[in-house]
């Protein structure tokens, strides 16, 4: 199908969109509650670092494993959200199935909760065999598989929407390929600018992410066995190549679902449309697979790992999201340069990500080299590169679309509040980074409960930036759980 | 009229000849050809048989298997007893065990075929999914255990089988992609 009938918009009944519009308010405040309760977790975990408050070391490792999931499941759910808003404009979609997810997901939330909090699981998010299996007594089997069983309700839940998405898509454009542009990319047909890029990006993140956690069903089924029937024993290093692979396509997607704030926001705020072209196609389909590819650099320390998967991790990073960024970052900034756009808090916080993103990547590219990785494998310059780019670069994304949707984009003034929350969360996240890349660089190791006494200043300064992301966070949580329920959609 | 008639027969005429004591012999004396040909055969002639099945009866199930869910119950449940390494051991060593599995895959594949295509759209992919992680995770499991899962069968035979269903598995994996990719399809449904 071609270009007509590709950028006609779907009609829902009004009641189905304001089913839509409601399932998509509770995506984004259940996804932003759980991240400021995650932000206080972080804290804690900093002040406990920083020597400034106790927690026993089974706590910590607790609170860790429920700061990690916690976070990638917020991500998860919000930037479908996200996604799921603007597909549903170009694809006919399913509200039904998109309640059923969030069902699911809730319910997969539950027993994680529980087996943590109540089973003691420690063994963080990565769930990384066999550590679940030889808890040495600090948690039960039966917790440990509890919380797999968790992640694979809430994997199901996702597959199931993924799927309906897939449909939804394959009935529009016939094939996925038709959908992501190829054929206009090879010349197959003549290029159509209006192609919505929110249904390139949404089958991009379709692919990745039905591969990922169909290969996440699989590793936590085996994970699973393995739990019950100790003498199984499967591969160790299959098994964690298939988790880094499940876990790195996860959380990549949520950027790459929630870009499509950036694609459709910033036209509607600037009267510029996106257009998309060849080079638009070709980053995303490079990146269908860079993104699936790199995960080897997660093993660059498993000497017993094939060479040429580590060469190709390593390669691969380094173009891994830089041609999707390059083209998004430059479209941002093509739209807005010389626009009169007025800035508002939803706007402020669209750039910002493009930024966030943007900076957050160099130090990913840096530690994915494989001299580089020798030193830093396993320090705080780890969770250093990814806090910059999902708190200054995804966070502000799923925010500034919620700004979005409370209305906030088309006040006359910023208030005063979302102005300190605003500034509040770029300090505080940019320090929040920077602090965990200084104390990686200083070799400080990451996943460590109780810090050495030399490392502790470090801490220090990241409880003082962890405190002012919470305020920050706070300050817009409030502003979307006053404003957000009642607005109407501002499209 | 005597085509129709001979089309109609072919399923049990197959069906016997899976029956007759040779060819269940030969068949049954590797986990491999156990598994991967009699069985699937067994169920491929349920839903040919399925398929040939008059109107009015397929009119009398109708009401009993709405949106195909009773149908796709039942497959299930036949499906994961016929993965017991236990039921494989009993069909090959008790003859009332073999007598149960010849007539239980056909009624399954009987059900499919009556239930499949009334299925909603997203349970099939979620089916297909599930079908096809269940054979990556035996095939791994085959693979890696260290001992022998069914007493009448030897390891290496459970290696083998274990290879087999990683490469079906694959196959299945690639030959559905290619179909979302690209629209193209290489067995014409
Ligand atoms: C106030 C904000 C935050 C603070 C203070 C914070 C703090 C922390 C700390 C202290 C750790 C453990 C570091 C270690 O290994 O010793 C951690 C890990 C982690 N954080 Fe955060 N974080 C914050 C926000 C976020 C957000 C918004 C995300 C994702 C969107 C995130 C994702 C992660 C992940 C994936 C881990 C790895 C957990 C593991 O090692 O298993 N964090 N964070
Ligand atoms: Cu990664």
């Amino acid at each position: 199908m071609s270009s007509t009938a590709a950028s006609r918009k779907i009609e829902y009944s009004d009641s189905e969109n304001r089913n839509a519009l409601i399932a998509v308010k509770a995506h984004l405040i259940g996804g932003l509650l759980v991240f400021l309760l995650m932000m206080l977790a972080g804290f804690a975990m900093r002040a406990a670092q920083g020597t400034w408050l106790e927690i026993a070391v089974d706590l910590f490792y607790q609170i860790m494993t429920v700061h990690g999931v916690g976070v990638v499941g917020a991500a998860g759910i919000a930037s479908t959200g996200v996604l799921w808003y603007f597909l549903r404009q170009y694809v006919r979609l399913s509200n039904t199935i998109f309640w059923v997810n969030f069902c699911i997901f809730l319910t997969g939330v539950v027993m994680i909760l529980g087996s943590i909090f109540l089973g003691g699981y420690g063994g963080a998010w990565t769930f990384l065999y066999p550590l679940p299996a030889i808890s040495m007594g600090a948690w039960s089997t039966g917790a440990a598989a509890v919380f797999q069983l968790g992640l694979l309700v809430i994997g199901t839940g996702f597959l199931i929407l993924y799927l309906d998405i897939g449909r939804a898509i394959l009935a529009g454009y016939g094939s996925l390929a038709a959908a992501l542009g190829l054929p206009q990319l090879f010349g197959k047909v003549p290029v159509d600018n209006t192609h919505p890029p929110t249904v390139v990006a949404g089958t991009m993140v379709l692919i990745v992410n039905f591969l990922g956690i169909a290969a996440g069903a699989v590793v936590l089924v085996m994970g699973l066995v393995n739990l019950y029937n100790p003498e199984f024993q499967p591969d160790a290093l299959l098994m964690k190549n298939l988790i880094y692979f499940f876990g790195h396509v996860f959380i990549n997607a949520t950027i790459y679902a929630s870009v499509t704030a950036v694609y459709e926001l910033l036209p509607r705020y600037t009267g510029r449309p996106w257009k998309t072209s060849k080079v638009f196609y070709a980053a995303w389909f490079a990146i269908v697979f860079m993104v699936m590819a790199v995960y080897p650099h997660h093993l660059m320390m498993d000497f017993p790992m094939p060479q040429w998967m580590l060469v190709m991790g390593q390669i691969l990073s380094f173009g891994s999201g830089i041609p999707v960024l390059v083209v998004t970052g430059y479209g941002a900034l093509m739209i807005v340069y010389r626009s009169g756009i007025q800035w508002s808090t939803t706007t402020k916080l669209l750039f910002l990500s493009m930024f966030g993103w943007a900076a957050g990547v160099i130090p990913a590219i840096l530690d994915a080299m494989v001299t580089i990785n020798r030193v830093f494998h396993n320090t705080m310059w780890v969770p250093g590169h990814f806090h910059f780019y999902l708190l200054l670069g995804l966070l502000p994304m799923i925010i500034g679309f919620t700004y979005h949707l409370a209305g906030e984009g088309r006040q006359k003034e910023v208030k005063a509040t979302d102005n300190v929350g605003f500034y509040a969360y770029l300090i505080g996240g940019f320090l929040t980074s920077m602090v965990f890349l200084a104390s990686g660089a200083s070799s400080v190791p990451r996943r460590w409960a109780v810090h050495m006494d030399e490392w502790v200043t470090f801490a220090q300064v990241g409880t003082v930036a962890a405190a002012l992301v919470v305020l920050g966070t706070l300050l817009f949580i409030l502003r979307a759980l006053i404003s957000l329920p009642r607005a109407a959609d501002p499209s | 009229m005597l085509l129709k008639i001979k089309q109609e027969w072919l399923p049990l005429a197959a069906w016997f000849i899976l029956a007759l004591p040779p060819m269940q012999r030969f068949l049954e004396q590797s986990m491999v050809t156990h598994m991967l040909v009699q069985i699937p055969m067994l169920i491929i002639i349920g839903w040919m048989i399925g398929k040939t099945l008059p109107a009015e009866w397929k009119a009398k199930i109708a009401p009993w298997n709405r949106w195909g869910i009773t149908g796709m119950a039942l497959t299930i449940v036949i499906m994961a007893y016929w993965m017991l390494p236990r039921s494989l051991d009993g069909a090959v060593s008790e003859w009332y065990f073999e007598v149960l599995k010849f007539i239980t895959l056909p009624v399954m594949g009987i059900a499919l075929n009556l239930s499949w295509p009334l299925l909603n759209s997203i349970a099939r992919g979620v089916l297909m999914l599930e079908f096809w992680a269940t054979l990556m995770r035996l095939g791994w499991l085959y693979l890696d255990l260290p001992d022998r899962l069914c007493a009448n069968y030897l390891l290496s035979d459970q290696r083998i089988l274990g290879q087999l269903l990683l490469l079906g598995g694959s196959a299945y994996a690639i030959s559905w992609t290619l179909r979302i990719m690209f629209g193209t399809k290489i067995i014409k449904a």
